[in-house]
């Protein structure tokens, strides 16, 4: 195990930049997701930790020291990839002892320690099968497999569940954070699904266009979120958002364009007037009070009930544990939990606090 | 009864198919059992048309009576013969080493040499193929003759290599581009080094389109003339220019033309026969499902 430093990293390709100095501390043994959309950047970062991938700028550290130049083969990492990269001439049990086999361990010790991640894996059965007789998810955990085996001082994950059906993904994420709880190996974690990062997650790095948005523990990116970016990545069904103004005084409140009064507890110091975003997760808000939106669409789950409606021109979306007896074009009352209401900057996209 | 009737077309016209297709090789084997009248006369079926004989593989050495005397046309023919061998095999092993590694070179990295790119070197590498050979015959020729390479064994591989380049090359990169770079790429972080990467686990991957590649290459060279022809005289010549020189003070030996003909295309047809199969394989498919 062994922490891994990111320090002011630049990537381009020819004289197109894709990452704009990028720093992210990793300490031993945690569990760090990079999330972000397609195309901000995340596998490219993770390719350099690798060392697949040139560093045009910047350092990479592992266990403090510098590894810019080394070869792959000298970082003692391990990296499942998104398509498991499983070498299709070789079995289960062959592609899982590679590494140990190039490290000339002892064959004794191989066939010891692929047993024990087959059984961890539940692969016992499948060690003599080439990867092609393998079902998806198998295959997923063979590419697992090949990582655990060698004991890295890192892990490296680039969407290893995006190839598998909704369930699946489900279970293995939480194999995967067991896994993670009993190796204790420091691991990076690519991904663009912002749930999988919020669920197995020690601290998630916000990616966005090559540079870093916010990084924090799952739970600090949803309670504060540093800018719209981040509030509108984090959390799903995602957070509503209104333009308009903060009005401060006797009654601070907000006003949108259309003249729409939303509530706030207090407005921040020196804010009146301040063109502005007003932020409230769908489930923050509660049935009852002043808001009046126009109902749209009703997505009863059965546990809870997802109101889609119109307000100030806007979508807004709320979701309820009460079962909500509203018809589409119908209002609804509901109004926001003022302790946990967001206020972002409309120029520049920060916080507003 | 429109089914049995498409069968029967069908079945016909692969039979008369298959009647086109061998009929060649049919005439070419039992041609070197006729005597010149039989094939003045164009007869065809033996033992009806006409009657078997031995002289041609007698010409060659071969026959029931000469197999077990001294001979000098069979010493011959296995001189050539051998020569055929080394230099089919020979240029191919050279061509897939070779035609290997630029493939690869050029299915994964990025070359550019002023605006010229990737694309740009494997069209210069096809190109070769659209220059008719005779059009190098006099520079070959010269230029053999300067490095006094003329008749010579090595000469005749390095021109077969040079030859067979561009399709080994069109075929193997075809077949690196089929598999994905993360295979390389997990190697290289399981402990590969480059080169490690490329012989441990892509080459075993290629290795059906490596097949192809290499039978492909062994038939384009043993079929070889027009340079043995002109490059090879006494010592390095091959099979096929000893097939063509069949002529005797009454013209041309047909029967040991045809028994040599029938000596040069019977290792293509095993090897048609037993690695079909591969070849189909390797030229088709990607290797990685
Ligand atoms: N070889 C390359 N040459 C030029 N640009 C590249 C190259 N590889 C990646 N890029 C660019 O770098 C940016 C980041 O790519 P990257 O693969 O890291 O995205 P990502 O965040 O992993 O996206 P996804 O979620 O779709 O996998 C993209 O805009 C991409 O177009
Ligand atoms: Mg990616």
């Amino acid at each position: 195990m062994a922490s891994v430093e990111i320090v002011d990293v630049r990537k381009s390709y020819g004289d197109q930049a894709v990452i704009h100095g990028v720093s992210i501390a990793i300490s031993n043994g945690e569990f760090v997701a990079l999330v972000g959309p397609s195309g901000c950047g995340k596998s490219t970062l993770l390719r350099m930790i690798a060392g697949l991938e040139e560093i045009t700028g910047g350092d990479v550290k592992i266990g403090d020291k510098v590894v810019n130049g080394l070869p792959p083969k000298d970082r003692d990492i391990a990296m499942v990839f998104q398509n498991y990269a499983l070498y299709p001439h070789k079995t289960v049990a062959e592609n899982m002892g590679f590494a140990l086999k190039l490290r000339k361990t002892p064959k004794a010790e191989i066939d010891q320690r692929v047993k024990r991640a087959a059984e961890i894996l539940d692969l016992m059965p499948y060690l003599n099968r080439y990867p092609r007789q393998l079902s998806g998810g198998q295959r997923q955990r063979v590419a697992m497999g090949r990582a655990i085996v060698r004991a890295p001082q890192v892990f490296l994950f680039d969407e290893p569940l995006s190839n598998l059906d909704a369930k699946l993904r489900v279970q293995m994420r939480a194999e995967i954070k067991e896994l993670h709880q009993r190796l204790k190996t420091t691991t990076v974690y690519v991904t663009h699904d912002q749930v999988e990062a919020m669920t197995m997650a020690d601290r998630i790095v916000v990616l966005h266009d090559g540079i870093v948005e916010q990084i924090g523990t799952p739970l600090e990116l949803y309670d504060r979120p540093n800018n719209l970016f981040v509030a509108g990545f984090i959390g799903s069904p995602a957070m509503n958002m209104f333009k308009g103004t903060i009005r401060a005084g006797a009654h601070p409140h907000f006003e949108t364009a259309d003249g729409t009064r939303l509530p706030l507890a207090s407005a921040p110091a020196g804010s009146d007037g301040l063109a502005a975003i007003y932020g409230i997760r769908p489930e923050h808000l509660t049935l009852g009070g002043d808001l009046k939106p126009t109902v749209t669409v009703i997505e009863p789950t059965g546990s809870e009930t997802q109101v889609i409606a119109k307000l100030a021109g806007e979508k807004i979306i709320g979701v309820f544990r009460e079962r909500v007896n509203v018809k589409p074009g119908e209002s609804v009352a509901m109004s926001p939990d003022l302790s946990l209401v967001h206020l972002f900057d409309a120029k520049t996209g920060n916080r507003i606090s | 009864m429109p089914r049995t009737l498409g069968r029967i077309l069908i079945y016909t016209a692969l039979i008369l198919w298959t009647i086109i297709a061998l009929f060649p090789i049919f005439w070419t084997f039992s041609t070197t059992f006729k005597v010149a009248k039989d094939v003045q006369l164009g007869h065809i079926i033996p033992w009806v048309d006409f009657k078997p004989s031995w002289l041609g593989l007698r010409a060659i050495g071969l026959s029931p009576d000469t197999i077990f005397t001294e001979s000098t046309p069979r010493a011959e023919f296995i001189k050539r013969f051998w020569n055929s061998i080394q230099a089919s095999i020979g240029a191919s092993i050279l061509a897939l080493i070779l035609g290997s590694m630029a493939a690869y070179g050029l299915s994964r990295y990025s070359y550019h040499w002023k605006i010229w790119k990737n694309r740009d070197i494997s069209f210069f590498f096809l190109s070769q193929l659209i220059l008719p050979p005779v059009v190098l015959a006099m520079p070959f020729l010269v230029l053999y003759k300067e490095l006094a390479l003329l008749d010579s064994m090595i000469g005749l591989i390095l021109i077969y290599t040079l030859s067979v380049l561009p399709i080994v090359i069109w075929i193997m990169k075809d077949q690196f581009d089929t598999i994905p770079q993360e295979l390389e790429q997990a190697a290289l972080v399981d402990g590969c080094s480059i080169w490690g990467a490329f012989f441990r686990i892509i080459l075993p991957i290629a290795l059906p389109g490596m097949v192809a590649a290499f039978i492909l290459s062994v038939i384009l060279c043993w079929n070889e003339y027009f340079f043995a022809a002109l490059l090879t005289s006494s010592y390095a010549k091959t099979l096929p220019v000893m097939v063509a020189s069949q002529t005797g003070s009454q013209g041309i030996s047909w029967w040991s033309m045809a028994a040599l003909s029938s000596a040069a295309i019977l290792p293509l047809i095993i090897i048609g026969i037993f690695l079909e199969r591969y070849i189909v394989k390797g030229l088709t498919t990607g290797s990685v499902k």
